[in-house]
């Protein structure tokens, strides 16, 4: 399979100076005590044409820094970048015709013009001759639903409505790839579906590969097939999506619901601890290594009066979470 | 034209500041005969309002823009277009500059020309020519300078204390408060040498020595453009490594 982005023992250290309360201010103005970052540290990986990637990880974990890498923003401090058989530290520009990119906290949109002319104007950017920019709007607008707003001067815009036309003007080039860092932030429930439906949409008529960060689990279930977990700079877990769910398989999770209301929270058996209590309803975690699901039920039983049960897997959310911790607690 | 309430500010700017400065000057010329060290009010009319109508094209502008892509981050999301960030800078810059300056500077022209007149100065046959070329080198050169201004924002926290020095320094020198003509032999020399003041040599062109200095002006002008331009890219390639903006 063809290879988009290659990533070969890629690192990057901030250095930065500290001022050292014991030193004098004329030390710490000339000659301050330097702090060095290791942000990346030395990952490897690569992504294949057309595959939907998550690249998440906690705050601060190295996402952003990788990204920004990727495209020529940031100079590696080790370590080699290819995406699409450049090399973004020499050719910045030329890749930029290749890529798009979409920073949900940033805007590239120009505020006091209607979305249209910022289309138009990243169209010409691009070098795209007249004739193509207009038929590409007109692609674009249909795909991405912009005919009520594409008048509009962007500031006037909604949040929801912004993103869509932020992800649609990083796509005005039919670029090869897009790297989007958190491109649903804030968005509510439905400006996020629809997003999300939109990627999926041009991932699958036009094969654009699709490396996301993001913090939403939404995110990564409903648009990534794999999944890649990065924290304190080197990557922790690379695996299909659908995989990453059953990698804390041995816990399930019970819910109970009492007749009445739950009184006593007597402590539980080994293999089983609390993950919620209140009156109206308790959330048990079952270690399967240590105490079978049944076992568990019937002890369960015993304990409480219950009208109603529920077993099911850690959520995503979970997952992930655990994952994140059993890192930091192996730091 | 997506700005015409900016349009309608500018021209008022234009008529607020020059305008009371000019009948403030008119007022002084008239106590004094009509001339002010070997100067008349006419020279002097043109002269700043050349300075005024040259600021309407907002160049320096290009420091709070560059200012503040820095320190909101944006500057990434311009990094990732296929241009150069500071062309685009400065591109962006001339074009929306460049339609209230042509309004400001057709109508303020008909308008003084209509109240003090033409000066002879200005009917000389190397008048037209050698304005346009000093117009070219001072809107380059206020580029240059101002992005330079804007650049340190890579560096240091807070660059508005350093674009007012300059700013001031570039209105000081280039005559918008008191006319070149007007400044005392060392003032004058630092005006002609410096670049802050060679970003303004438009206001020079209607002076009497402008037919015997041009060329030294443009010169000095053009020795200022070589020796910030390339400072100023050695700034951009350092600034492009030092870019670190909310990496996580």
């Amino acid at each position: 399979m063809t290879k988009s982005i290659i990533i070969s023992n890629l690192s990057k250290k901030f250095t930065f100076p500290v001022k050292s309360a014991s030193s004098g201010w004329i030390k710490n103005l000339f000659s301050p005590e330097i702090k060095e970052i290791v942000a990346v540290d030395n990952i490897s990986f690569s992504v294949a044409k057309g595959e939907r990637i998550a690249f998440i990880g906690p705050n601060g974990a190295g996402k952003s820094t990788t990204i920004k890498m990727l495209t020529g923003i940031l100079f590696p401090t080790s370590g080699s970048v290819n995406i699409l058989g450049f090399d973004p530290t020499k050719d910045r520009k030329k890749l930029a015709y290749q890529i798009g990119t979409v920073f949900g906290q940033r805007s590239q949109l120009l505020p006091n013009l209607p979305l249209t002319d910022s289309l138009e104007f990243f169209g010409v950017m691009y070098d795209m001759p007249s004739k193509q920019i207009e038929k590409r709007i007109s692609e674009l607008t249909e795909l991405f639903d912009l005919g009520s707003f594409i008048d509009q001067p962007v500031r006037k815009l909604s949040l929801g409505q912004r993103m869509r036309a932020e992800v649609a003007a990083s796509l005005i080039h039919k670029p090869k790839i897009i790297l989007l860092d958190e491109p649903t932030i804030g968005l509510d429930v439905v400006a996020k579906k629809a997003l999300r439906d939109l990627l999926l949409k041009i991932n699958e008529e036009e094969g654009t590969t699709i490396f996301l960060t993001s913090h939403d689990v939404g995110d990564i279930e409903s648009l990534c097939n794999r999944t890649i977990i990065i924290n304190h700079g080197t990557v922790i877990k690379d695996l299909p999506t659908e995989d990453l769910a059953k990698t804390f398989v041995f816990e399930k999770y019970i819910d109970l619901v009492p007749t009445t209301k739950f009184k006593d929270f007597a402590d539980l058996p080994d293999g089983m601890k609390y993950s919620s209590k209140n009156q109206n309803f308790i959330t048990v975690v079952v270690d399967i290594h240590k105490t079978s699901v049944k076992e568990a039920i019937k002890k369960l039983l015993d304990m409480f009066d219950v009208e109603d049960i529920d077993v099911y897997n850690a959520d995503l959310e979970t997952v992930i979470r655990h994952i994140y911790e059993r890192d930091s607690t192996r730091q | 034209m997506q700005y015409p309430g900016r349009l309608i500010a500018d021209t008022f700017a234009l008529v607020a500041r020059c305008g009371v400065l000019l009948i403030l000057y008119w007022y002084v010329f008239k106590l004094n005969g009509g001339i002010v060290n070997g100067t008349p009010y006419i020279i002097v009319a043109w002269s700043m309002f050349f300075y005024f109508a040259f600021s309407t094209l907002r160049l320096r502008d290009i420091s709070k823009s560059i200012m503040q892509d820095v320190q909101s981050g944006n500057v990434e999301v311009l990094f990732n277009k296929p241009v150069s960030y500071l062309g685009y800078r400065i591109w962006w810059q001339i074009g929306s500059g460049l339609y209230p300056f042509v309004v400001a500077t057709v109508l303020g022209s008909i308008a003084l020309a209509l109240i003090v007149g033409i000066p002879h100065t200005m009917t000389v046959g190397i008048f037209l020519p050698t304005v346009f070329l000093v117009f070219i080198g001072a809107s380059i050169l206020s580029l240059i300078l101002y992005s330079i201004v804007g650049l340190l924002a890579f560096w240091i926290e807070e660059v508005n204390p350093v674009f007012w020095m300059v700013d001031k320094a570039v209105m000081i020198l280039g005559g918008s408060y008191l006319p070149v003509a007007l400044f005392p032999p060392f003032m004058y020399k630092l005006a002609l040498y410096s670049p802050f003041g060679a970003s303004q040599f438009v206001t020079h062109t209607v002076y009497e020595q402008w037919h015997s200095e041009w060329y030294l002006l443009i010169g000095i002008q053009i020795f200022w453009i070589l020796v910030l331009l390339i400072t100023t890219l050695i700034m951009f390639k350092r600034a492009k490594e030092k870019v670190s903006v909310n990496a996580g």
